[in-house]
């Protein structure tokens, strides 16, 4: 019996251990968000998965090239993120109005009763970076800059961070719309504090949805998986609207799309 | 060139924790939350760790005891949570405290969120305190104390499952 216990303890060890060492290589190999790269480099991964490769090249089609993101479970918010500010920075009336929406946001969430003392570092930063990147005559400077900012830790996880609490804000908020969505007996809340707002937590539709609604973004994400077919499938948030921000989806995993 | 680089990004990320961990500590001496009290002194010693004193609440089961919490931060909070623990003489009689200090609680480890703070956990450990009901040690109190790591967060707890080291309230 102690035995056992004593294997357990070591197991619960090399599990961690593992773990770290697995982020520790992909964080050394993989940057945050990659240069762009043609689709094709996606064929690499799948050199002889028939149905894959035919997606690629059905996804290559409609799409010119592609950024990778590390694969830390904030993929989604981190290419999300990037994609819609690559698109605000070249379209000033949706700037304007974005800054103003992030602006006022974290009164918003304060009175919904998350902590200003820790909140506002989050805010401070996310601002910094947008008005860093605010349009301008010379907006490669500002892509350049927005591609420096996402890559260095500091900034990119702060904005991760901002956009999961303003993701949890709006599902608390239609609380009663959103518990429809979601599975097992627990409420909203607590489903915001265990698979929203921790760091490192994949995301699914209902935080697709919710952030899109918080934000005014349109995204199209385009899944990629061993389903059958030879097609991406096309997906909208919300469905009725133009699409400004495009991802690709495999599954557990968000890259950045660039249509042609 | 590469090298410098990297050293400048470190640089700017120790900078963010200790202007974060700094805050938080003038916030928690300003304004304590009823029935805590940070060390200030053991604090001036070193900024990575904290001891913070807890008075268990009048009308609970810890009412006239007090406790006290050692936290301890890495470089990379508040993304990692912090390391907490009872420390001290008297350590707190409860289902989900082992008698090594170790706490279960999930926000320490796999529901933290970089926006909860020193003070919001503080305030979750006086309110598992004070729910409750019968005052004994968890279940696996003995075998785990023997056999856990020092640190509390490289144990693997299971918050809502049954198997090893799992603090369910059943």
């Amino acid at each position: 019996m102690d035995e056992n216990t004593q294997s357990d303890a070591n197991n619960d060890e090399l599990i961690l251990q593992q773990q770290r060492q697995i982020e520790k290589e992909i964080s050394e190999t993989t940057p945050l968000v990659s240069d762009k790269q043609t689709i094709s480099t996606l064929n690499s991964e799948y050199n002889d998965d028939a149905v894959y490769c035919s997606k690629v090249k059905n996804l290559a089609e409609k799409y010119i090239s592609l950024r990778k993101t590390r694969p830390d479970g904030n993929c989604f918010f981190r290419a999300f993120a990037y994609g819609y500010l690559e698109y605000l920075v070249k379209n000033k009336d949706d700037y304007e109005k974005f800054r103003d929406l992030v602006q006022k946001a974290k009164d918003k969430l304060v009175k919904q009763g998350f902590p200003e003392l820790t909140l506002e570092d989050f805010h401070d930063t996310f601002m910094d970076v947008i008005d860093r990147v605010a349009p301008s005559e010379n907006n490669e400077e500002n892509l350049q800059e927005l591609h420096k900012l996402f890559n260095e830790q500091g900034y990119s996880d702060y904005i991760v961070v901002f956009l999961r609490l303003m993701t949890s804000g709006q599902l608390q908020e239609e609380a009663d719309f959103f518990f429809n969505f979601i599975e097992g007996d627990c409420t909203i809340q607590e489903f915001c504090h265990q698979e929203v707002e921790p760091m490192y937590k994949e995301s699914d539709h209902i935080h697709i949805i919710a952030i899109c609604k918080a934000l005014n973004a349109n995204v199209r994400v385009e899944y990629m998986d061993r389903a059958d077919g030879d097609k991406v499938m096309a997906h909208d948030f919300p469905e009725v609207n133009k699409p400004n921000v495009f991802l690709l989806y495999r599954p557990g995993h968000y890259d950045i799309l660039y249509p042609k | 060139m590469g090298f410098s680089k990297f050293k400048v990004e470190i640089n700017y990320v120790l900078i963010l924790v200790w202007r974060r961990l700094q805050k938080e500590l003038m916030s928690l001496i300003k304004e304590p939350p009823p029935g805590v009290q940070v060390d200030t002194e053991s604090v001036g010693q070193n900024l990575t760790q904290w001891k913070i004193n807890i008075a268990g609440v009048a009308g609970t089961l810890y009412e006239g005891e007090n406790f006290q919490l050692l936290f301890k931060f890495n470089n990379k909070y508040p993304f990692d949570s912090p390391e907490v623990t009872f420390v001290g003489p008297n350590i707190p009689v409860h289902p989900h405290v082992y008698s090594n200090g170790h706490i279960c609680l999930s926000i320490l480890t796999e529901d933290w969120t970089p926006a909860l703070s020193v003070q919001s956990v503080c305030l979750s450990i006086c309110s598992m305190l004070s729910s409750c009901r019968e005052k004994k040690r968890p279940p696996d109190n003995t075998l785990y104390v023997k056999t856990c790591n020092k640190n509390p967060k490289k144990t693997k707890w299971w918050y809502h499952g049954f198997v090893t080291h799992s603090c369910d309230d059943e």
